[in-house]
């Protein structure tokens, strides 16, 4: 089966590539460029720990055939810092404890982030909403809460 | 034998640049050469899990334009593209207005990243009893449009859409264009009820929709679509009779929640016991009737 | 009390910038050149025997490498203790459960792999089975292993004071049958390693959570000296005891097939493979007889405790000591006796989980004892306090406690205005209940078992005053890294930004134990501490020699290093590491530190002494709303006292309380594997429902300070507490909103339903 040629943006960069039509965009990102920081979890939808935005919206990478990355943009968690510099979600992930394990964590910072550009000051309950797909067994969530909550004011004037 | 498959199968990809060309491809279909689909999310973790029979090929939906509409005209009523995203639709300010029912189904389903993803139209062509914008659009009356090669379209009453458990009236070349949903009559009240475990990323162990209206002091156009609790989403035909043209008073409304919780067939399994969702029925029955007064 | 600069402060955790950049490497994100991927077939059955495998079609499928069966093995079988060695790593002539490892592939991709294993041909004879460990107890039922009569896996049996006597002189005796569930550890990571043979011997990349386990375990399998096996620890997406505490048919499979092809071989399972086969939570039956006197005072206690413990043994004789050695606290037991058995099945296996063994008969032990109370009308706060220990005491069976704060921590909850919010039985409003229960529980740190329980430390000092430092002790996400830098740190005088902690690397860092039984802060907290005092030390003889004063007199402090009373000789840290690795030859400033506790009485077989060197207390508030119609609960908040001694790290010590309360809080409302003949028939993350975000209650936290005496800087444990004190408590309101009893876990909304009908009727 023939391979499918594909041109996307991936973190800002034009690449072009070749990918078999039964690969997901997770093995992807993964395998083909290294890019190790989206995880996978559960490789069903289920619990978001693939998380990436996509076209500007999140999606369970894992279900996403990397075909269909074609025309797209695509923004994964090594795309959010600039340099040394940390994306303010990454920032109050840090400061606030937001993560034990880490494992869930690029999908959930994924997720704080799609949720805060489209909702700058979030109530705790729009929070709870935005990461429900996001499942984390370590923290209890009170920890990810006051991180999201805690960038939402840092981003506040527009950072 | 059991393997645990991380991968997808071996298959090949296309993507039609128009609803011809994908319905060409439906029309030399043996054996299920060719699947279509529009999210994906009910078709790759099925795949993934070998759950299904894997097609050669795999028809990406996508790339045919303008099926992804969500129109309203007040004479025509809704039209919802099947590309439309369950995100879409459950965010669209038209569905909130008008047809709440239908986005707060849609808001029911799994996650954001999922509702990103999803498509309506995917969700009831996958036809499991418990898909949750099934009761809502069975309370909303809507048809579906059918398309196959050379013209070849029909209409079907979402009534009779559903056939059994992952089954429809779809045939392998055909492919689902758009779900019409005519103005809701004025002045109706709508609600869906999902009852799961946990609030969010969880499949409905009954969900009950509800619309009606009510003009001087008794029900009308009563629809109660129920969920999870028959081979297919299904209508409560007696309990909306029951209720159609009387009076409002509560004992008629725990009659009528009990008449539809004794038209449900569920069945036990390891989410319920089928007497658990029969109860759930009555109870969440009454209640949307309540919320719509 | 002594000011410190480091311990006790708000500290970042040391590995949060690579975990939200995704810098963090866990083991499935190790890939090498030339790279083969390891993939089990599993059996259909849950019990049968293997007449025949051929392997010969798949070994002809273009890409694969190699196919291994259980022969390969060569009979070699491993477990916890010496006697109790019968997992082999594929299953050889019988499969005990389903989706137990018969044969895996190594092929040049996963792809490959999949598909080769679904050409490898088994013919099984399918044999009866059983499941229910009290069926399996039965003469006559079907035996898992051939020559294990009943199939008891493992009996423990303990016999304290005169529980007859005690029950003669109760007012009231009840006798009831609780239940909890299967429940998986539910980390969010796969099992995952690349492993590779070459001359050096084996070197693997694996998800561990305590690696030390695996290293003893591959040494023996392949019959190569300790210093020819390296676990090199990538970061850990979560442990929670169980599967990653263990090894697995991935592990030795892919050694075994690495030597064979003398390339790297990988492996990852997927999570429905996790949920179907894993190590889980013992499903526990516990029928418990308690005596109390008319003021609330407990005369004794006896409880009968039946496992269901799967197809082998795994840590199981550790995870029933546990249920009866510490069933003895935090309430004071003058007679006691417990006798538990685990029962062979063909159900996947039960195994250690936070909270190990405790949980369950504290369950028991709490809701038991607040039904005896509301029969005596006793508040169920005051016959806690009524029956808490107060520290020092010793238990009838020998536990030590040193400091106790279970009951400042009931009283600081008694005042708490949300205690006053319960209804006590008053008529809800409309469909919603309201409902306020507690619970006062306690749990083992610085767990000790059997055989090598040390931790070691190296703390070596670079010449720019810069510090590397190593230790065997596996931080599986909660943060034990960063604790552990501190230590170190504050030894020194130095800020954690000057520490940098070498994960475990077999070749290189202490052997060390485990990360289990919350015993990384307690123990590998105190090696940390004494290495960085024995860098310190020799420092410090540097220094004096230089000032001519006496090296007690040196004080370490914010990156300086100065003469007590003298501040003139004074100079930074760096500079007085330069003096010292330049000084002289041969001056290598390396430190050295091992755990310390007293080695006192413990009887392993008659459950007498400290499993623990020390024990938390914890007392938890839990408020929920339920849905008197659907089920429905709606656990809304949560006040958790918590006397961990004392926190080194503050939001370490609230985030573990958080994770083991919602952890806790799962077990009691949602979680439980739903089993059909051995087939577990909820294997995805839909089905098997652990708490969102959507789901979980406003928790507020009270620290208890005790300072433990045998802990680093007065630590004692936290995060398994809050494990055990959470399903009682979360219980314990649901009985106050609805009136009933629940003594099964997990309370279901249909449970609930059901038993309101049941009380209607
Ligand atoms: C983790 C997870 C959680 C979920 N939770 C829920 C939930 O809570 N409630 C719920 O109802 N569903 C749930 N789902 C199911 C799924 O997300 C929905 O059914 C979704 O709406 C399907 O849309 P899709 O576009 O992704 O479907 P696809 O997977 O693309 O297609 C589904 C089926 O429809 C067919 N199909 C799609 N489009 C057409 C067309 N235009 N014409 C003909 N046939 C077509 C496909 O061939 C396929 O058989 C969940 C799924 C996942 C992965
Ligand atoms: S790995 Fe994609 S959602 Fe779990
Ligand atoms: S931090 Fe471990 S799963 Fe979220």
């Amino acid at each position: 089966m023939a391979m499918k040629k594909i041109k996307f943006v991936l973190n800002g960069e034009t690449c072009e590539w070749e990918v078999k039509p039964w690969r997901t965009l997770l093995e992807m990102l993964r395998e083909d460029f290294q890019l190790t920081g989206t995880k996978e979890g559960c490789g069903e939808g289920e619990c978001g720990s693939c998380t990436v935005i996509m076209g500007g919206k999140t999606v369970n990478s894992c279900l996403v055939p990397a075909v269909e990355a074609d025309g797209q943009e695509i923004l994964t968690i090594e795309g959010l810092a600039h340099g040394e510099n940390l994306h303010p979600v990454q920032e109050a992930f840090v400061e606030k404890a937001g993560m034990q394990c880490g494992f869930c964590t690029p999908g959930m910072i994924m997720s704080a982030k799609a949720l805060l550009d489209e909702n700058p000051e979030p109530s705790e309950n729009e929070i709870r909403e935005g990461i429900a797909g996001n499942f984390c067994r370590c923290t209890g969530y009170t920890k990810i809460f006051e991180s999201i909550q805690a960038a939402a004011e840092a981003m506040k004037g527009g950072k | 034998m059991v393997t645990f498959y991380r991968r997808l199968p071996k298959m090949g990809y296309v993507k039609p640049g128009s609803l011809e060309e994908a319905l060409e491809l439906l029309e030399k279909n043996p054996n299920g050469r060719y699947r279509v689909y529009a999210g994906g999310t009910d078709v790759i973790p099925k795949l993934k899990g070998r759950v299904i029979q894997s097609p050669e090929i795999l028809v990406d939906l996508k790339g045919v334009s303008d099926l992804d509409h969500i129109d309203f005209d007040e004479q025509k009523g809704l039209y919802i593209g099947a590309l439309a995203t369950v995100r879409s639709v459950e965010t669209s300010p038209v569905i909130k207005e008008r047809y709440p029912i239908l986005s707060q189904a849609a808001g029911s389903i799994a996650s954001i990243q999922v509702r990103n993803r999803g498509t309506i139209t995917g969700n009831i062509c996958n036809a499991v009893p418990s898909a949750d914008s099934a009761p809502a659009l069975l309370c909303l009356d809507a048809r579906v449009l059918l398309y196959s090669k050379n013209g070849g379209e029909r209409t079907v009453d979402i009534t009779d859409f559903f056939k059994g458990p992952g089954l429809t009236v779809l045939q392998p070349n055909e492919i689902l264009r758009e779900i019409n949903i005519s103005a809701s009559p004025e002045n109706s009240r709508s609600v869906y009820i999902k009852l799961s475990p946990r609030s969010r990323m969880d499949l409905a162990v009954v969900g009950v929709g509800v619309l009606l209206t009510k003009t001087n002091g008794t029900f009308r156009n009563v629809r109660i679509g129920l969920g999870a609790v028959a081979p297919t989403p299904i209508r409560a035909l007696k309990a909306e009779a029951m209720l159609e043209g009387s009076e409002v008073n509560d004992d008629l409304i725990i009659n009528a929640a009990r008449t539809a919780s004794e038209e449900s067939r569920p069945i036990d399994d390891h989410r319920a016991s089928a007497e658990y969702r029969k109860m759930m029925v009555e109870v969440l029955v009454k209640r949307a009737i309540h919320q719509c007064l | 009390m002594e000011e410190y600069s480091v311990i006790g402060k708000r500290i970042p955790r040391v590995d949060g910038r690579v975990k939200v950049t995704g810098e963090a490497r866990y083991a499935a994100d190790y890939s090498m050149p030339g790279m083969l991927w390891c993939k089990m077939l599993r059996s259909p059955y849950p019990h049968a025997r293997i007449v025949s495998i051929d392997t010969s079609r798949a070994e002809k499928l273009p890409g694969v490498k190699g196919v291994l069966t259980g022969k390969d093995f060569n009979g070699w079988t491993w477990g916890w203790m010496p006697k109790t060695r019968d997992e082999p790593p594929l299953a050889v002539d019988k499969v005990r459960y389903l989706a137990e490892a018969v044969a895996a592939v190594a092929a040049i991709d996963e792809d490959t792999a999949e598909e080769a294993t679904e050409l490898i041909k088994v013919e099984y004879e399918e044999l009866p089975g059983v499941f229910d460990p009290e069926e399996a107890m039965k003469e006559g039922a079907p035996r898992v292993h051939d020559y294990v009569k009943n199939n008891l896996s493992w009996d423990f049996h303990m016999d304290f004071g005169d529980v007859d006597k005690g029950f003669g002189e109760a007012d009231l005796v009840r006798e009831d049958r609780f239940e909890t569930g299967r429940v998986i550890t539910g980390y969010l990571e796969p099992p995952a390693a690349v492993a590779l043979w070459d001359s050096g011997g084996i070197t693997i990349w694996a998800a561990k959570q305590s690696p030390y386990f695996v290293y003893r375990h591959l040494a023996a399998c392949f019959n190569l000296p300790l210093n020819k096996v390296r676990i090199i620890q990538p970061f850990i997406g979560a442990g929670f005891g169980g599967t990653k505490n263990d090894s697995l048919a991935g592990d030795f499979c892919s050694v075994l097939f690495s030597k064979r092809t003398g390339r790297p071989v990988k492996f990852v399972y997927n999570m429905h493979e996790v949920l179907m086969t894993c190590r889980r939570r013992h499903n526990m039956i516990i029928h418990n007889k308690m005596g109390m006197k008319k003021d609330g005072i407990i005369t004794a206690m006896q409880s009968k405790v039946i496992a269901d413990g799967g197809a082998y043994t795994a840590i199981g004789p550790l995870t029933m000591y546990l249920t009866g050695s510490i069933s003895t606290l935090p309430y004071k037991l003058p007679h006691f006796r417990h006798d538990a058995y685990r029962i062979f099945t063909n159900n996947p296996i039960g195994a250690a989980m936070r909270g190990h063994g405790v949980t369950h008969t504290r369950f028991a032990a709490e809701i038991q004892m607040e039904m005896m109370a509301e029969e005596l009308g006793i508040d169920p706060i005051e016959v806690r306090l009524k029956n808490a220990i107060t520290a020092p005491y010793e238990t009838i069976n020998k536990v030590t406690v040193h400091t106790c704060g279970l009951k400042e921590g009931l009283k600081t909850l008694s005042e708490n205005p949300k205690w006053k919010k319960r209804s006590g039985g008053s008529p809800p409003e409309g469909p919603l209940s309201h409902g306020v229960g507690i619970s006062g529980t306690a749990y083992l740190g610085g767990a000790r078992q059997r055989g090598h329980q040390s931790c070691g430390a190296v703390v070596r000092l670079c010449e720019d005053g810069t510090i590397d430092y190593l230790t065997g002790a596996t931080d599986c996400g909660q943060g034990s890294d960063t604790v552990l830098v501190q230590i170190v740190a504050e030894e020194l005088g130095l800020g954690v930004e000057d520490v940098d902690i070498k994960r475990v690397d077999t070749a290189v860092t202490p052997c060390d134990a485990g990360s289990y039984g919350s015993r990384v802060t307690v123990l590998a907290g105190g090696a940390a501490r004494n290495a960085a005092r024995d860098v310190k030390r020799q420092l410090a003889e540097v220094a004096a020699r230089n000032w001519e004063v006496d090296p007690g007199d040196i004080i370490f402090k914010d990156q300086r290093v100065y003469v007590k009373g003298e501040p003139e000789k004074a100079m930074p840290f760096r500079k007085l590491a330069q003096v010292a690795c330049y000084a002289g030859s041969g001056a290598v400033i390396i430190g050295r530190g091992y755990s310390q506790y007293g080695i006192e009485e413990l009887d392993f077989d008659k459950g007498i002494g400290n499993a623990g060197t020390s024990y938390s207390f914890t007392s938890q508030l839990t408020e929920v709303d339920v849905d008197l119609e659907t089920g429905f609960v709606k656990c809304t908040d949560m006040v958790i006292a918590h006397d961990c001694g004392r926190p080194l790290n503050p939001i370490n010590v609230e985030a573990q309380n958080q994770g083991g309360a919602i952890q806790g809080m799962g077990q009691a409302m949602y979680e439980r594997f739903a089993m059909d003949l051995g087939k577990t028939l909820n294997a995805n993350l839909a089905d098997y429902k652990m708490p969102l975000s959507t789901d979980v209650p406003n928790i507020e936290l009270i620290d208890i300070i005790t300072d433990d005496p045998n802990g680093p800087y007065g630590a004692k444990e936290a995060s398994e507490g809050s494990t055990v004190s959470s399903p009682p408590s979360v219980v314990s309101a649901i009985h106050d909103a609805t009136g009933i009893w629940f003594k099964e876990q997990p309370v279901t909304p249909e449970k609930i339903v059901m038993a309101l009908k049941k009380k209607r009727e």
